[in-house]
């Protein structure tokens, strides 16, 4: 056997014995697995400022008016 | 070949145990389950600063724990590190090779690091006692591009390359401690969970692989998209990973249902997907095109709802702070900006 088809097989066990590991992985329901995903969203939706939008006064990249004492 | 073919049988029937497995548990659909939800509304982010001095296109950005100072990296040799708040530049590093891809920021502040067609990793420190800022390693193993690094800790980096292997690096002796192979075609950008035990990579393979950072592992793969994957990231909670292709799309895969639940795509949007970021919530995902503009989507209706224009070329990189405060945008056209 050439070293061509070697590695060809060598390739070929290693993409089975992966494929075997993924097969088994235990997988949840979709029901679930969305209830979770949009619970984390309503969460942490308060603290979300580019979703709830940031008052000028304690937003850092804006600039600030500057007081003059005269 | 008798044993190629028992492979390549064996295969086949290993992926259709794996479609039937993943078919098995769509009890519903991410659509169904928010079909009484509203999309949000509007969001109008407006550009607040200009990061102004690259001298060529910016390929990448990527910001500090603190929110506020970011570094980027451009093919006019320099890595920037920048005070957004004010827009000064706090290091202005000259690089050996212009031909850079990628940066990243430790998250203790105390480096950055960067890397492209030197198939290098090159490790800078910020914080010498003399001041000035220099390569403290240079992490060299790749037989091809480095796509992207994301620092675990100032003693641990992974990379992605074109080689289509990530490696995980002891950045104190500069060796490779793990090497995650797997993909078929270049690895070109990857994420780190929230929780540091795995990493996800995107590939030109039209894949995208879950790996566990200390095994060297790939634990799980997702398809679907139709051409190279060039952004990836998680999803905040870690259970989920978003993935942005030259196929125009971005996909929401859910890691323990092992599947994609939804496609962020549009009929009127028929260029690739440079960059992506997702807000703190979650609820937005920020993605930069090739078209020069950049898409704001809600996650759960997978609705356009706003827009980022003001590049006058490719949108190349984009990060949301972790303080969730701001964006940042990177584009060919030399500038950086920075929305909210």
């Amino acid at each position: 056997m050439d070293v061509y088809c070697s590695n060809n097989v060598l390739q070929a066990r290693r993409t089975v014995e992966q494929l075997r590991l993924e097969t088994e992985l235990q997988r949840i329901k979709i029901s679930a697995a969305a209830e979770q995903i949009v619970q984390y969203c309503q969460e942490h939706r308060r603290a979300d400022p580019l979703l709830t939008g940031i008052a000028a006064s304690s937003n850092p990249f804006k600039d600030k008016k500057t007081c003059v004492l005269l | 070949m008798g044993e190629m073919e028992q492979l390549r049988k064996e295969a086949e029937s290993l992926k259709d145990d794996i479609t039937a497995a993943r078919k098995a548990v769509q009890d519903l659909t991410l659509q169904d389950h928010v079909a009484g939800t509203a999309v949000v509304g509007r969001v109008q982010l407006k550009t607040r600063k200009t990061l102004r001095g690259h001298l060529a296109k910016i390929y990448a950005m990527h910001w500090g724990t603190d929110s506020k100072l970011c570094v980027s990296a451009s093919q006019d040799g320099k890595l920037i590190v920048w005070d957004s708040y004010s827009t000064n530049k706090v290091h202005a590093i000259p690089l050996k090779s212009s031909w850079v891809m990628t940066c990243s920021y430790a998250p203790s502040g105390n480096m950055v690091a960067c890397g492209g067609l030197d198939n290098m990793c090159s490790i800078y420190n910020l914080k010498a006692k003399d001041g000035n800022v220099k390569v403290m390693r240079e992490l060299a193993a790749h037989t091809g591009y480095l796509s992207c690094c994301r620092f675990l800790s100032d003693s641990e980096i992974i990379t992605s390359s074109g080689d289509c292997t990530c490696l995980l690096w002891d950045i104190e002796t500069g060796t490779e401690k793990t090497v995650f192979a797997g993909h078929l075609g270049d690895c070109m950008s990857l994420g780190v969970a929230p929780d540091f035990n795995t990493f996800i990579s995107g590939a030109c393979d039209f894949t995208a692989k879950l790996w566990d950072i200390r095994d060297g592992q790939c634990r799980q793969t997702f398809g679907g998209h139709e051409s190279d994957i060039n952004a990836i990231g998680f999803f905040p909670n870690g259970n989920a990973v978003i993935t942005g292709s030259d196929d125009a799309s971005c996909k929401l895969y859910d890691l323990r249902s092992d599947q994609e639940l939804i496609t962020f795509q549009d009929s009127s949007i028929m260029c690739g997907v440079t960059s992506l970021a997702p807000s703190l919530s979650g609820r937005l995902l920020l993605a930069g095109y090739d078209d020069f503009n950049c898409n704001i989507w809600d996650t759960l209706k997978a609705e356009r709802v706003g827009v980022l224009s003001g590049h006058d070329n490719r949108v190349s990189c984009i990060g949301v702070t972790p303080d969730g405060m701001a964006c940042c945008t990177g584009s060919w056209d030399s500038f950086l900006k920075i929305w909210n």
